[in-house]
């Protein structure tokens, strides 16, 4: 037989192997990227850590958190009902795992480095609307939740507002932080289970 | 096309060096293939030599079987692999236009400085022409632009417009390329011209 039929027999053969192979389709980007360019930079794919700690303080179950740092980082400073998802681990397996459910937004956030607006951009390219950045990142949530302190002399409804939800969310914040590691890595590892159980639906 | 990742970012130089050696080996290949003849070119039209057709639609499914292979293994991530937007008009105009480029200069952009590096004369004055061509484009793209971007489908993949697995669209592909192989073989014997590349 020829070289060039070989080549084709192999071909052929390898191909079949293939369409035996449980492959799953991989998702496009749909976003027209001048549109998602736009999309991203407007001021309403960003939310402050303000309108973050409101969402914890009412415990929000429209909102998920998602946390891109790594997990060492995760469990020092952990915001209440965030969940761990490494960057890598959010570009690397299928984000419908996390980002499948369109009525939940999904709130991105890392030390604010490109990291949390890449994973805006992934997430809005692959068609996932309801995705937003907490603008400033961890940094932020402790410079202005955990040490912000009121300085005026009188204080107006809505600056009492204000800080009556940053205090609320700090003491949150600060009441997960201060568990001891082994009972805080156990609240942390029944909240992955239960997430995990709830993806599987009816299987 | 890309930088080297999209998680780490390499120094541009790197890129380019990348880019560089990848199109230096390309060359090569397409020189040792015999591609800076426009014969090679010409002949797939007239069909007595249908090398190209041969050579490119390996390559391509060469490229599918290992990328599909690479993705299942989990080396690549095909993911982030970047997909080319589809425009509707500009794909048929754009694919008339260089198709009838292609034939009349005997050159696809590739070969075309393929040959260009042996100093091949047409092969300069076809280069030239596609620069010129991009000129005149950019220059008046304002008046085609309307156009140009019409028909905007997202970078969408065959297999997922026609609903198929990715492997059952590969083997269908593969086997539609075999069967496409031995029509053209069918051509060349019936449009067989006598070699007098060596002669020219």
């Amino acid at each position: 037989m020829e070289t060039g039929r070989k080549i084709c027999l192999l071909l052929i053969l390898l191909s079949l192997i293939l369409a035996l192979l449980p492959l799953t389709s991989n998702r496009s980007f749909t976003a027209k990227p001048h549109a998602l360019l736009a999309g991203v930079l407007s001021n309403e794919t960003s939310l402050s850590v303000d309108q973050v700690a409101e969402y914890i303080v009412k415990e929000d179950s429209t909102i998920q958190l998602i946390d891109l740092r790594m997990p060492e980082e995760f469990r020092k400073q952990t915001i209440p009902g965030a969940v761990n998802i490494p960057y890598t681990d959010l570009i690397s397996k299928d984000p419908d795992i996390w980002l499948g459910n369109k009525d939940t937004k999904s709130i991105f956030y890392s030390d604010n480095d490109p990291e949390q607006s890449f994973a805006l951009v992934y997430a809005k390219g692959l068609g996932y609307n309801n995705s937003f950045v907490m603008s400033g990142g961890a940094g932020e949530w402790v410079r202005t939740i955990m040490e912000t302190r009121f300085t005026g002399e009188r204080i107006t409804a809505r600056e009492n507002a204000l800080f009556e939800t940053r205090r609320r969310a700090g003491e949150m914040y600060t009441t997960l932080n201060s568990l001891p590691d082994s009972l805080k890595a156990g609240f942390l590892e029944s909240r992955k289970f239960s997430a995990k159980k709830l993806d599987g639906g009816c299987e | 096309m890309a930088p080297l990742s999209s998680y780490f970012i390499f120094p541009e130089w790197l890129n380019m060096l990348t880019a560089f050696l990848i199109g230096t080996a390309f060359g090569f290949a397409l020189e040792q293939a015999g591609f800076s003849s426009s014969r090679k070119l010409a002949g797939m039209f007239y069909g007595y030599d249908t090398t190209v057709l041969k050579v490119f639609f390996t390559a391509a499914i060469v490229a599918l079987i290992g990328s599909q292979f690479l993705g299942y293994l989990g080396i690549l991530n095909l993911n982030q692999v970047y997909v080319n937007e589809f425009y509707v008009a500009s794909s048929i105009i754009g694919g008339v236009i260089m198709g009838a480029g292609f034939i009349m200069g005997g050159f696809c952009p590739g070969t075309g400085l393929s040959a260009l590096s042996i100093g091949k004369i047409d092969a300069m004055v076809f280069v030239a022409g596609g620069f010129a061509g991009a000129f005149l484009f950019t220059e008046t793209y304002p008046l085609i632009e309307k156009l140009a971007t019409s028909g905007y489908r997202g970078p969408v993949k065959i297999n997922e417009s026609i609903g198929l697995s990715p492997g059952l669209f590969t083997l269908l592909l593969t086997v539609a390329a075999a069967g496409m192989f031995l029509v053209a073989e069918i051509a060349e014997r019936k449009f067989a011209r006598p070699e007098i590349t060596s002669e020219l």
